[in-house]
């Protein structure tokens, strides 16, 4: 490329607003055709919410997107598609019940008379671009829920190539495949780029970045701290540092001086589910905080969901005062003192149409009742306790859950399990949908429950927050412990050299 | 900062005497909960409904609806539908579904008045009724609960077998009963006070019915289970024992429900319950009970059941044709889920 | 007329049931006459074969009914069976009894393929069922259609079933005999499921009867279902809306045990109430005297019997007796008599649970 050829994307100054958070704040980004121009960024730095203003899933709140030289408004995914513009999402959007080629033309079936699909046709076109891609030994006919994960992303990508695509976004399209697999990915975007369609690549891996990037843009707090740099030659150290460097520092409360000793409260003994992460240990002692580090599918949720009996443990044990637990029990879990703050709040957690009190109840109204009779009097003025405890606002607590913030409703989901009298905190992601301003309160109400002698396990992909928050670090990498360390002695840099480069220290 | 996070003992930290009060709301045991009826929009404006089709009623046919003996027949014609929604409402409560209500009632009607039943006399039948409600309510749960089938295909399977087992014992025949005491319970000199057994029983039920689901974990573990089974699954309750006893409830409800019928109508016959499933949902969802589950109101069904029965009670006073009578039950139907959309703030 | 050289082909029993199509629809008459098997014997009416008790020729007849979950239809395949059972040459193919149409339409398939002799077929919906007699009658299979007749009358070789305007007609002669002396005398209505035709026919019946009788005013009908819990629920609605009047026609005995339950629960007896069809329980009801029930009119089910009886003498080639033609008609209804505490005694044993 000698002559510097026009952009085939700019996007200048997007901003996205979320009721509580600003997802975009001004974000530029400059795409060639023919490059492969990567997005790097911790999470909840901006990326799928970029992506997905791309894709025309998203409509920004300001700025301009210009396409071909002339300014566009992306106002559906069609409308993305009709100019070219093709997403390939983490989660496959394929329909399982439908064929190979059915999937690649849904939406746009080749078809006589306007409604009549001719299949046949459909299949030979599926067929031309999956040979395209190197995946001949994809049949057009199959059912797309008959295929491997990373067939499945071929699919993908050939619906993609079905229509007339200047530029694929994909988002982490190596997470779900083997090293054959992801030599075949790169050898696909190689021949997308030598045809001149260009690749918006987001990816944790840095060694891949390196390998088939042109161009680096790193998104933090929503906004590009950094556009186009030279993907080869930029130094790892400067891209994390670029990373990981906050307008926002987070006040995290203060660590005891040195935890007392005593006991483990948690002892987790090989615990393995194959395919999810490989045999842990790990012991969690009263008024500790331990965190786990790690990227998104490595394992973290899912250990903290096995420890808890939500999952069932295929080997390993996990014992509570030095007492096993029935593997795959909830029931026996919360029986023995755990007490899960899951990470779909709404979902996992919450029952959104009742009251705040109610929600703090659910889990120890046999202490209200006799004979299955609630006594709702003292229901109410222990929820309300606890709920004062942690100061959750407002101080209603008849009223209904639903219509907390964030921060709040986490606060609720706590209060249940202080209230129960639970021993061992297990966090899931503790502060996501939780705005800036009412981290820190939550951190110190953590810490709080912790110097009351509590047990903490935490998972967050936040790793400013599991090392200011937790005495002790483990960090994992798909599915295995690679290092574990005090908090105190690691940093943002180590940890994130550790899980992206997977480099093991221990 | 007290010691909150002590092992649970009634007597821990949280649970003595509050400290200083200063919140702005909520003193006390919160603003609602001394109260045995918490009127609501919903509540209120069935409560219209009903007043609105008493005026109807008393202008049409003045002499004859407001009547006691017409107030003791709506009660009485209202008992058996009443009693299987209470369970019903239970079972939406939570999420799921009992399309065999009906069936149940039919089974239970008929099995408790054939002959050999009858040489045990009423307590036979009453216990026979209560039992193959019971029987048929665990065969639902058990399936849903553990088998991991679908609430709707469990009860549609049941609904057939229960019929079709229904009309083996009867083969088409009418049972009649014999026993006087049975026959009795639905005549008029068995009236407490001027109130039929009957309408005692259905009271009973309703009353049951709302502290059940209002003051007992038993309730608060439906609603949970309804609302959010994941989230009462993850908080550490039961989820599948829960539902099982749901089952069993709706078809205890069906087994008395049954035997009503059998008092009423002074025999057993296999057609006995036609259709019920979907007068008792009806009545369960106008009443606003969530069809998805995590909210039921015992009290919004029975009135829903009332408002039904009144309709049908006066369209007969007023001699109108069945036809008519169909079209007015779909239109008010509409009319109630319609006018709940806008006076509710919740999805 | 496709059908002529079809059928002018056909053995005997066929050119016997071409009769009969010509009989109901006139138009083939002249085409048929040349194969007439009695043509040539002059037509004296001594000398028609007539079924009888004694065994003839075996015939296997096919029933197919509605599943019987009514005390009525119940004691038509109990008619049906202990008919067949009384004759040595009838075998009784009798299929589950089912109300979806296509699943009787199946089950009259299978009998066809069976090559059973004779058909007799109760229609769960007679106009829905009409393919599947003319199927029957064009596989050489007479049809004898019971109760619920076809749409088209070459479905079937013969129908014989109640009537239900007569059932209605005799039920208003009834109380209108019993009224006639009463000024301003008031009738009340309890009908049957309204979706179904015989229902209005019922009804018809019954108000042509009233016009005759102009001191009677029938001042109230509500719909019931045939079932004892719609009949006691109907009732009780009526009861309360009427506070007087002199009598009750209830279309359906088996709803009537709701009805009467009502009535006693009630507490009323200022009226007198008829039934209809004649189940066992009404008739022993008419007998003790000490109900509001004074009499029924019949919809007898003994006619799945007589539809037998019917096809046994089409089986085997014969007319019935007490009748001057050679065949037997294609069309016979049945008269609906109202049983009284005066007749009762010979009714009763028609009486159906």
């Amino acid at each position: 490329m000698a002559p510097e050829p026009p952009p085939l994307l700019t996007m200048d100054g997007i901003t996205k607003s979320f009721p509580g958070v600003r997802a975009l704040d001004g974000v530029d980004l400059e795409v060639r055709a023919g490059e492969v121009h990567c997005l790097l960024g911790q999470n909840g730095a901006g990326k799928s919410t970029l992506i997905k203003v791309l894709a025309g899933a998203h409509q920004p709140d300001g700025g301009a997107i210009t396409w071909r030289g002339e300014h566009v408004t992306l106002k559906s995914p069609i409308a993305a598609m009709r100019l070219g513009i093709a997403t390939i999402y983490q989660e496959l959007d394929l329909v399982e019940g439908l064929s190979v080629a059915e999937n690649v033309y849904l939406g746009h079936e080749p078809t006589t008379a306007g409604f009549v699909v001719r299949g046949r046709d459909a299949r030979t076109a599926a067929a031309a671009l999956l040979r395209r891609l190197g995946h001949t030994e994809i049949d057009p006919a199959r059912l797309v829920g008959e295929l491997s994960a990373a067939q499945q992303q071929i699919v993908s990508m050939a619906r993609a190539l079905s229509h007339d695509v200047r530029l694929i976004v994909m988002d982490e399209p190596s997470a779900a495949l083997d090293p054959d697999e992801v030599a075949n990915l790169f050898r696909i975007v190689a021949d997308l780029t030598a045809e001149g369609v260009a690749v918006v690549y987001i990816s944790h891996r840095l060694e891949e970045i390196r390998r088939i990037g042109d161009r680096v843009t790193v998104l933090k707090d929503g906004r590009a701290v950094a556009s186009g740099l030279p993907a080869e030659s930029t130094p790892t150290r400067e891209v994390v540092a670029l990373m990981t460097g906050r307008d926002v520092e987070y006040v995290f409360p203060e660590r005891p001086a040195q935890l007392p000793l005593a006991e483990p409260l948690l002892t987790v003994r090989g615990l393995t589910r194959r395919g999810e992460f490989a045999p842990v240990d790990l012991e969690v002692r009263p008024g500790e905080i331990v965190g786990l580090a790690g990227l998104v599918g490595s394992g973290r949720s899912e250990i903290l969901e096995t420890v808890y009996g939500a999952r069932k443990a295929e080997a390993g044990q996990v014992l509570v005062d030095g007492r096993p637990l029935k593997p795959g029990s909830v029931r026996a879990a919360v029986r023995a003192g755990l007490g899960l703050a899951p990470e779909e709040r709404k979902a996992q957690a919450l029952l959104m149409l009742e009251s705040i009190t109610r929600n703090v109840s659910v889990s120890s109204m046999s202490r209200f009742s006799h004979g299955g009779w609630l006594d709702r009097g003292a229901e109410f003025k222990a929820a309300r306790r606890a709920t004062r405890e942690l100061s959750l606002k407002p101080d209603l607590p008849s009223a209904p859950v639903r219509t907390l913030s964030g921060g709040n409703q986490q606060k609720a989901v706590l209060a249940r399990w202080l209230l129960r009298g639970c021993r061992v905190l297990l966090l899931d992601e503790p502060t996501r949908g939780v705005d800036v301003g009412a981290r820190a309160e939550l951190y110190a109400v953590i810490r709080r429950l912790a110097d009351d002698g509590l047990g903490v396990l935490l998972v967050s992909s936040e790793v400013p927050e599991v090392l200011g928050l937790a005495d002790r670090v483990l960090v994992l990498r798909e599915g295995h412990v690679v290092h574990t360390a005090p908090a105190r002695e690691l940093d943002e840099h180590r940890v994130l050299d550790l899980v992206m480069e997977g480099s093991p220290a221990s | 900062m007290t010691q909150p996070a002590t092992p649970a003992k009634q007597e821990g930290p949280l649970l003595d005497g509050g400290g200083p009060r200063k919140s702005t709301s909520g003193d006390g045991a919160g603003p609602w909960s001394g109260r045995l009826f918490r009127p609501d929009v919903r509540t209120l404006s069935l409560i219209g409904v009903l007043v609105a089709l008493a005026l109807i009623g008393g202008v049409t046919k003045p002499d004859e609806f407001l009547a006691t003996s017409n107030v003791q027949l709506i009660l009485t014609q209202a008992s058996v539908i009443g009693v299987v929604t209470v369970g019903m409402t239970f079972v939406i409560t939570s999420g799921g579904i009992d399309l065999s209500v009906g069936a149940i009632v039919a089974l239970a009607s008929v099995w408790a008045t054939t002959v050999a039943t009858q040489e045990y006399g009423f307590a036979g039948i009453l216990f026979t009724a209560v039992i193959v409600g019971v029987g048929c309510g665990l065969v639902n749960g058990l399936l849903i609960a553990y088998g991991g089938m679908v609430p709707f295909i469990a009860t549609l399977a049941m609904l057939a077998s229960a019929r079709g087992l229904a009309l083996q014992i009867t083969e088409g025949k009418t049972q009649m009963v014999s026993i006087p005491s049975v026959l009795d319970l639905g005549e008029r000199d068995a009236y407490l006070f001027g109130i039929p057994p009957l309408v005692l029983v259905f009271a009973a039920v309703t009353v049951i019915g709302w502290l059940v689901l209002n003051r007992t974990t038993f309730g608060r573990r439906t609603v949970a289970v309804g609302g959010n089974a994941e989230a009462a699954r993850l908080a550490g309750i039961d989820v599948r024992r829960q539902r099982l006893y749901l089952y069993l409830l709706s078809g205890l409800c069906c087994g008395i429900a049954a035997f009503l019928l059998i008092v009423l109508a002074g025999s057993g016959q296999n057609t006995n319950g036609n259709l019920y499933e979907l007068d008792a949902i009806a009545a369960a969802i106008i009443g606003g009970t969530l069809l998805s589950g995590g909210r039921g109101t015992i009290t919004g069904s029975v009135l829903g059941v009332l408002i039904f029965t009144t309709i049908t009670n006066i369209f007969a006073l007023n001699n109108l044709e069945s036809a008519t009578q169909q079209i007015a039950k779909g239109a008010i139907i509409v009319a109630a889920v319609l006018v709940q959309r806008r006076t509710s703030h919740t999805p | 007329m496709p059908e002529t050289p079809r059928l002018s082909a056909a053995a005997t029993r066929r050119n016997l049931l071409f009769g009969a199509a010509a009989l109901s629809s006139g138009a083939f008459l002249t085409a048929c006459t040349s194969n007439e098997p009695k043509e040539s014997t002059g037509g004296q009416a001594a000398d028609a074969p007539v079924a009888d008790d004694k065994p003839g020729k075996p015939v296997t007849i096919g029933f197919a009914g509605p599943q019987a979950d009514h005390g009525w239809l119940n004691a038509i395949n109990v008619n049906a069976k202990e008919r067949a059972k009384k004759y040595k040459d009838v075998t009784l193919e009798i299929t589950e009894g089912s109300n979806d149409t296509a699943a009787q339409i199946g089950q009259i398939d299978t009998l066809i393929n069976k090559k059973v002799d004779v058909l007799v077929i109760l229609p769960a919906d007679g106009k829905a069922m009409t393919q599947a007699g003319l199927k029957a009658m064009r596989a050489g299979i007479p049809v004898v259609n019971l109760d619920r007749i076809f749409a088209n009358p070459q479905a079937y070789r013969c129908w014989i079933g109640g009537d239900n305007f007569g059932m209605g007609l005799n039920a208003g002669h009834y109380i209108g005999e019993q009224l006639k002396d009463k000024k301003n005398a008031k009738v009340v209505e309890l009908a049957g499921l309204d979706n179904l035709e015989l229902t209005k026919q019922r009804t018809e019946g019954f108000d042509a009867a009233l016009k005759n009788y102009p001191n009677i005013k029938k001042v109230a009908r509500q719909a019931a279902e045939f079932t004892v819990e719609s009949g006691q629920a109907k009732m009780a609605q009526l009861l309360q809306a009427q506070k007087n009047f002199d009598a009750l026609w209830n279309h359906d005995d088996d709803q009537g045990v709701g009805a009467l339950r009502a009535i006693e629960q009630a507490g009323r007896d200022d009226f007198f109430m008829v039934g209809g069809a004649g189940a066992l329980s009404a008739m022993q009801a008419i007998e003790s005297g000490d109900s509001v029930l004074k009499a029924t009119v019949l919809y007898p089910p003994t006619m799945a019997a007589s539809a037998i009886d019917l096809a046994r003498a089409l089986g085997q080639n014969k007319g019935i007796g007490g009748m001057a033609e050679f065949e037997i008609p294609s069309s016979i209804t049945l008269y609906s008599a109202v049983v009284t505490k005066d007749n009762l005694k010979q009714y009763m044993s028609t009486g159906f649970k």
